[in-house]
């Protein structure tokens, strides 16, 4: 009935919008572990083998999604003796499963989690509840009337505990069997994916606390400034004279870490590492003659 | 080339599209965490300290509910009388057979305990299709909010053969549950009555918002065609299988007559399955406060509602409910079934993980 489409608009919305955010292993991360572009190279994702396991979670969801509401409501009644298995609290009974076991499932594939993967999740579910009570207040109703017949459906359903049971029964039932499943093919059949993810999350979690980056008014990145300044400014400032460990420039300007990357990643070739540490080398041999120079003065 | 290799350094470090006329870079899009997909972000992935204990307290927390579950629907107290008479020898059969308006006839009750208070009285059917679409979509709200002409959802039960517009039309206020019941104790020989209590047995919102009443009053006014808001002259009629019309359902009470009548609310919302109960009334408290004593109850019924034509079933229904509604042993099993395999699956896991932990290497 049109009654299912405007609730439906909640779940397309995250559909949509979750490809859209989803981030993947960074550009570092891709370069080092080439094996990545693997599995797409072998399709291994996109296969019969995974219609047909898609198929079969898909009937088994459905099964649940049904039998599961229609034995609980069975020959049952609400707290308070009046009717609760009619045709829309059943009705509403069920599309509320589904949603939620979708929205479940979707948390499940959303492995980064950033502010607008929380803001589409949580607001979509919030905006199915309120577009929900919304159609079946009773402002729609006498608006609208022949429109909006499922006036008091969700007030007077949806306070009963045992319809709340069912929801939880029935998605976790959809749901648990998947994370299981995913959690023991991890560990018996890890795939590259996998190993990367974990190798990054160990990488991740002991980090330092990230480094004052020496900011140079130019932003320009490292191994620029071979061409440019050098230490040239350094020196003549003295600054090098004050009892302060100096700062090398690293290989990497930038942390790896990805929380704190707002920054393009550059990356040396061998030539441009061999001119850096050859500058490096020449400004430190300058360093060193010039403060001999001074304590011999 | 040093001189182009520092301009394209120059064009990579300035933001966006403000480069300086060098259109190879007008496309680029802007390069800011947001559009380079480097928002931080948390990252979540199945690891064994949360998927294991996570399935073991929800195993837990599924046992214990499931537990309650079934403590309580056993404690609910329920007691079912089928009343079809298809077959010889059972009660009402005589007036199953029959096709006297208003066969009476009576069933014997037995409560062996103190049926605890409050007992509701239902009706229940089988095999009686009220989700079937067509007989679904075949009623007019619009009519029952008050504008009387009947739409085209409601044919054939529209317009009668005189095309006179019927109110309520539609099939599923034409096939309105039309049995009564009267319920008697005995008591030392003689037959008590027990009150039943037929106030505020539909949903709220249906006798206040969904349900209303043209606002003639009396209410037989507004059936007679004259009131100048209707186009039609005619006198607008019963459906067709009701034996008085909708301003006559309760004389006694004028807010229970006519389309808010409770009867009639409980009757239009459908039921969902082809088995299903509809609450008729509840055993009011001032004679029974704690409900049901024991002893022998006859009902009487007066048998109108014809079921053997689609093989359907009659039963009356006498039951106590409690904070999960009615008795319904399926959700307690179900959590039971569930948290124990939750837990057995948590105990497989962490076999799974002990003996096979991935290998940090590649």
């Amino acid at each position: 009935m049109t009654d299912y489409f405007i609730p439906r608009s909640a779940e397309l919305s995250l559909c949509f919008s979750e490809p859209l955010f989803l981030q993947d292993v960074n550009d570092r991360w891709s370069l080092q572990h080439p094996q990545l572009y693997c599995p797409g190279q072998k399709n291994q994702y996109f296969n019969k083998k995974a219609f047909a396991s898609c198929v079969m979670h898909s009937c088994y969801s459905s099964l649940i999604l049904f039998f599961i509401p229609w034995a609980a409501m069975r020959d049952t009644v609400r707290d308070d003796g009046k009717d609760i298995a009619n045709y829309q609290s059943f009705a509403l009974l069920t599309q509320t499963c589904l949603l939620i076991v979708v929205f479940t499932q979707l948390c499940l594939d959303t492995y980064y989690w950033s502010a607008v993967n929380h803001f589409f999740v949580w607001g979509s579910i919030a905006a199915y509840f309120a577009i929900t009570f919304t159609m079946y207040s009773n402002g729609m109703f006498y608006i609208f009337t022949s429109t909006f017949p499922f006036v008091g459906t969700a007030r007077n359903s949806l306070n009963q505990p045992n319809v709340w049971l069912t929801i939880f029964l029935s998605s976790l039932l959809c749901i648990l069997p998947v994370v299981a499943f995913r959690f023991i093919l991890i560990q018996l059949r890890p795939t590259i994916n996998d190993k990367v993810r974990y190798k990054m999350r160990k990488e991740v979690l002991p980090a330092p606390a990230p480094r004052r980056l020496l900011r140079r008014r130019s932003t320009r990145s490292g191994y620029a400034f071979s061409h440019s300044q050098g230490y040239g400014e350094l020196i003549t400032s003295q600054n090098f004279l004050m009892k302060r460990p100096l700062k090398r420039a690293s290989l990497f300007p930038q942390t790896d870490s990805p929380i704190f990357q707002n920054q393009p990643q550059h990356y040396l070739d061998h030539q441009q590492i061999k001119k850096l540490t050859d500058s490096m080398n020449g400004g430190l041999s300058l360093l060193l003659k010039r403060r001999v120079a001074i304590l011999v003065t | 080339d040093v001189k182009s290799y520092r301009k394209v350094q120059e064009d990579d470090d300035a933001d966006g599209a403000r480069v300086g006329g060098n259109e190879k870079f007008t496309n680029r899009p802007d390069n800011t965490a947001f559009t380079q997909q480097r928002l931080p972000a948390w990252q979540p992935i199945l690891s064994a300290g949360i998927v294991i204990p996570g399935f073991v307290l929800i195993g837990l927390a599924f046992i214990g509910v499931g537990v309650a579950l079934f403590v309580t629907s056993r404690s609910i107290q329920v007691l079912e009388r089928d009343y079809t008479g298809d077959e010889s020898g059972t009660p009402c059969a005589s007036c199953a057979n029959s096709n006297v308006q208003n066969c009476i006839c009576t069933l014997n009750i037995t409560v062996e305990t103190l049926f605890k208070g409050p007992v509701f009285f239902y009706y229940g059917l089988s095999n009686y299709f009220q989700n079937y679409r067509r007989y679904g979509t075949s009623k007019d709200d619009n009519q029952l909010y008050g504008v009387l002409n009947p739409s085209d959802n409601c044919a054939p039960y529209a317009y009668n053969s005189n095309n006179q517009p019927i109110v309520p039309c539609g099939s599923i206020a034409n096939s309105m549950f039309n049995d009564t019941f009267k319920l008697y104790q005995t008591v030392n020989g003689t037959r008590q009555e027990v009150s039943l209590d037929g106030k505020g047995i539909a949903w709220w919102t249906d006798y206040n918002i969904k349900y209303r009443n043209p606002t003639n009053n009396p209410l037989k006014d507004a059936f007679n065609g004259s009131n100048s808001g209707l186009f039609y002259r005619n006198f607008l009629i019963n459906p067709i299988y009701w034996s008085k019309p909708a301003y006559e359902l309760d004389t006694s009470d004028p807010s229970n007559n006519g389309f808010v009548n409770q009867d009639f609310l409980v009757w239009m919302r459908r039921a969902a399955l082809p088995d299903f109960r509809k609450l008729y009334r509840r055993i009011s408290q001032d004679k029974y406060p704690d409900g049901l004593p024991a002893g022998n109850y006859s009902l009487e019924i007066t048998y109108n509602y014809r079921v053997y034509r689609f093989s359907g079933k009659k039963k009356v229904v006498f039951s106590n409910v409690s904070w999960m509604g009615g008795k319904n042993e399926f959700l307690g099993i179900a959590y039971l079934v569930v948290g124990s395999m939750c837990v057995f699956m948590s105990i497989v896991m962490l076999i799974v993980y002990a003996k096979f932990k991935f290998p940090d290497e590649e």
